[in-house]
């Protein structure tokens, strides 16, 4: 027997202020807000295949901790690009960095919780692309 | 800017081994790739990229992230991996819309079991 997962339903993103995190993850990343989201501590952004549930932990009865370094990485088209739009929302961004398959740039959320803005551009063994 | 989707998550580990027979062995996740420092394993829709920090000079931090893994029944799932030793925190809890376990990795990051049941609302 297996336990038999099925997929990701959410991965929760704990923040200290949801009107803060409001804004970075639904003005300055442009990620929807779903409309089932279910309470005012707890919001639900989609970020393409997975729903990221932006919440407090302090009103769900767990101490604040942010996520640790590198734990969730945003495909975007072009890092540098994304990177460029940040900033000049007043977004301080990381340098961006190239592995020889993929880009990276850092930046943190209001609450310190850090978001990589990612590409691979290389193509992976089987030949196709992300 | 355009946020594509999520290429991975990651959750830390001080013991790659260790972590390899949990993600893969007990949860049953298929490996994508593999490294001495660096495990990538299938997680759904999702990568969940497993990593060793002190390869690159990092500390270790367990994640509160609390993934919610969708299985069509909690409380089997649940049963199936207490039968494999892992611990849960608490009761199953029934919210009206979804029931939800929370268990831990062996590197202490917060995971959970979860499936709605209600029809959304819109």
């Amino acid at each position: 027997m297996t336990v038999g997962v099925e997929r990701v339903d959410y991965i929760r993103v704990p923040v200290k202020d949801i009107g803060q995190a409001k804004h970075f993850y639904g003005d300055l990343l442009g990620l929807p807000l779903n409309a089932n989201s279910p309470d005012d501590d707890w919001l639900e952004f989609e970020a393409g295949n997975v729903t990221l549930a932006v919440m407090t932990p302090e009103t769900h009865e767990y101490e604040f901790s942010p996520l640790p370094p590198g734990a969730l990485a945003l495909r975007v088209a072009d890092v540098a690009e994304a990177k460029a739009k940040l900033e000049a929302s007043g977004v301080e961004v990381n340098d961006m960095w190239d592995s020889g398959k993929c880009r990276g740039a850092g930046v943190r959320d209001p609450s310190g919780n850090p978001i990589l803005l990612h590409r691979r551009y290389a193509p992976y063994p089987d030949g196709s692309t992300p | 800017m355009d946020v594509e989707q999520v290429d991975f998550v990651s959750v830390l580990t001080e013991d790659i081994p260790r972590a390899k027979e949990f993600y893969a062995g007990t949860l049953g996740l298929p490996i994508e790739t593999e490294g001495e420092n660096d495990l990538e394993l299938t997680l759904g829709q999702v990568t969940l990229d497993v990593f060793n920090p002190a390869s690159v000079g990092q500390a270790f931090a367990p994640s509160p992230a609390g993934i919610a893994i969708r299985v069509a029944d909690v409380a089997a799932a649940r049963a199936e991996l207490e039968a494999k030793g892992v611990r849960f925190d608490g009761e199953i809890v029934d919210t009206g819309v979804c029931h939800f376990a929370f268990f831990k990795d062996p590197d202490g990051n917060t995971l959970m079991l979860h499936r709605r049941y209600a029809p959304r609302e819109r």
